[in-house]
């Protein structure tokens, strides 16, 4: 029989998509509308209080801002994945990864509407001094390097989640951390200045670093960062993967 | 292992024993702070070590007392649980029924029935086929596109029932199903089983109700304290069923 693996997974993302935003009155607004209000206090703070001197930063922040928000929901917002959405595999053998896959996919699909909504913003609000050339479709590979890593972080976290009901609270120190030792609101100089290292141990700061550059630079992006980055995505969904496949199972009885 | 073609189920030697903490806290700072103090655990063995086989095509009962491991057995035997010992082959898609299972509550009829017909292996133009049949079956149109949530305990069960019988699995674990939904609904459910339905679906049903398992069932486990004390002739299984009420 020919499997419906992948219609499934995207039915199963569709729903989660729906059930996410269309269940309040902005709907989909509500996508947009979040990264915008951050956005705004960002920039209040870091522009006016704070004096920071980075050309075009409201962009420059935005788009930090889209992968930071991509990887923090694909992490800290599937910690209870294996309970939520636990009537999935508890009447059926059915394999647990694509319940991952498709709340990511979810996500994904909010990542790419912010996306066009920061090109809108980008090209016609705040142009840099440099133009968006095919640069901007290293994106792709940029965007695959932070699905794999949050894909990763969710199954270690959702199966650590099972032993350890309070990971919840652990990991939002660490996403804090994250977020504050990241290039999202720093200059680049200044950052790796003050924080040496921070650039590679931060799973998505060489993402945002080279998401830049190829979108807001025009240049090509860190290479040593971006073969780095992805091995460390690889490594981290190795872990997951692993995790999953010794305790996953265990979820059915101990959730 | 090669497995013959004609059984779906293969058990060998499997148990399962549930590690039950008496102190319900799982957190990471419990266990930091009493590193040197494992929490106390109570064992249950909830399943002894037993082997069994299933054919294909056949309709086996499980009957027992409340708490002899019946439900337990189920959900390992449909690979819900994992085991702690032995060898199991399941050979083909599996679905486990009892009431309330299987249905998120924040989805709408529509979509859990394109869920579970999904998970269930079928592809969404085939869902698309049995579609109105699920609908009218649980007696639910006009209802379609509400949430669970909002339906009474016997809707919810009835479209349970409904997707079960109309999208099935090759193996199908029914937990006491017979108990879902008023007369006319459990008259309703008996007659699928009346019907052709069964034919070429291996079925294991748990039920109480001795009428339905001489019906039925081929052939009859009669369990006791998590072990299987008897298994074959129907007859005799109820024989030492009613015993043990007695």
């Amino acid at each position: 029989m020919q499997s419906n693996k992948f219609e499934r997974i995207f039915l199963l993302a569709k729903i989660e998509f729906k059930l996410r935003y269309y269940e309040n009155q902005l709907g989909l607004i509500w996508a947009v509308l979040k990264p915008l209000m951050e956005l705004g206090i960002y920039f209040v703070v870091f522009k006016t209080i704070m004096k920071q001197d980075v050309p075009a930063f409201a962009s420059f922040l935005f788009i930090g801002l889209i992968f930071y928000n991509f990887f923090l929901e694909s992490t800290s917002g599937t910690i209870q994945i294996l309970r939520t959405k636990k009537y999935l595999y508890e009447y059926s053998n059915m394999n647990k990864i694509e319940i991952y896959l498709s709340t990511l996919f979810s996500n994904s699909i909010g990542f790419l509407f912010n996306l066009c909504v920061f090109f809108i913003f980008y090209l016609f609000f705040e142009p840099g001094d440099t133009n968006v050339t095919w640069r901007a479709l290293y994106l792709i590979p940029l965007y695959i390097n932070i699905f794999l890593v949050s894909l990763g972080f969710s199954m270690i976290l959702s199966t650590t989640f099972i032993y350890a009901k309070d990971i919840h609270q652990i990991w939002m120190v660490f996403t804090n951390l994250f977020f504050f030792v990241s290039p999202i609101f720093y200059r680049l100089s200044t950052f790796r200045e003050s924080v040496p290292g921070a650039d590679y141990i931060n799973p998505f700061a060489g993402i945002i670093i080279n998401a830049r550059k190829v979108v807001m630079d025009n240049v090509d992006p860190e290479w040593d960062l971006f073969a780095f980055d992805f091995g460390y995505a690889l490594l981290i969904l190795l872990i997951g993967l692993l995790l999953l496949n010794k305790f996953g199972a265990k979820a059915a009885e101990k959730l | 292992m090669i497995m013959d073609e004609s059984l779906s189920i293969v058990a060998k030697n499997i148990s399962k024993t549930f590690h039950i903490s008496e102190d319900s806290h799982n957190t990471v700072k419990h266990r930091l702070f009493n590193l040197f103090n494992p929490p106390r655990r109570k064992k249950v063995e909830a399943v002894k070590m037993m082997s069994l086989e299933v054919k294909r095509g056949e309709c086996i009962g499980f009957i027992g007392r409340n708490g002899c491991g019946k439900s337990t057995l189920v959900k390992l035997l449909s690979g819900v649980y994992p085991t702690d010992t032995g060898y199991l082959k399941i050979n083909g898609s599996t679905m486990l029924m009892n009431l309330g299972v299987g249905m998120s509550h924040e989805l709408t009829a529509r979509e859990n029935i394109y869920v579970s017909g999904s998970v269930l292996g079928l592809k969404i133009k085939q869902v698309d086929a049995i579609f109105d049949k699920i609908i009218d079956f649980a007696e639910l149109d006009g209802f379609v596109d509400t949430k669970i949530k909002f339906f009474s305990s016997g809707m919810a069960a009835r479209l349970g029932f409904s997707i079960a019988v109309n999208a099935g699995a090759d193996i199908m674990f029914l937990d006491e199903i017979f108990a879902v939904g008023d007369m006319k609904f459990q008259e309703k459910a008996i007659r699928v089983f009346e019907s052709s339905w069964i034919e070429g679906k291996t079925v294991i049903l748990i039920s109480h109700s001795m009428d339905v398992i001489r019906k039925y069932c081929n052939r009859t486990a009669f369990m006791k304290n998590g072990a299987i004390e008897y298994m074959g002739d129907t007859e005799k299984a109820i024989e030492l069923y009613t015993a043990d009420n007695q």
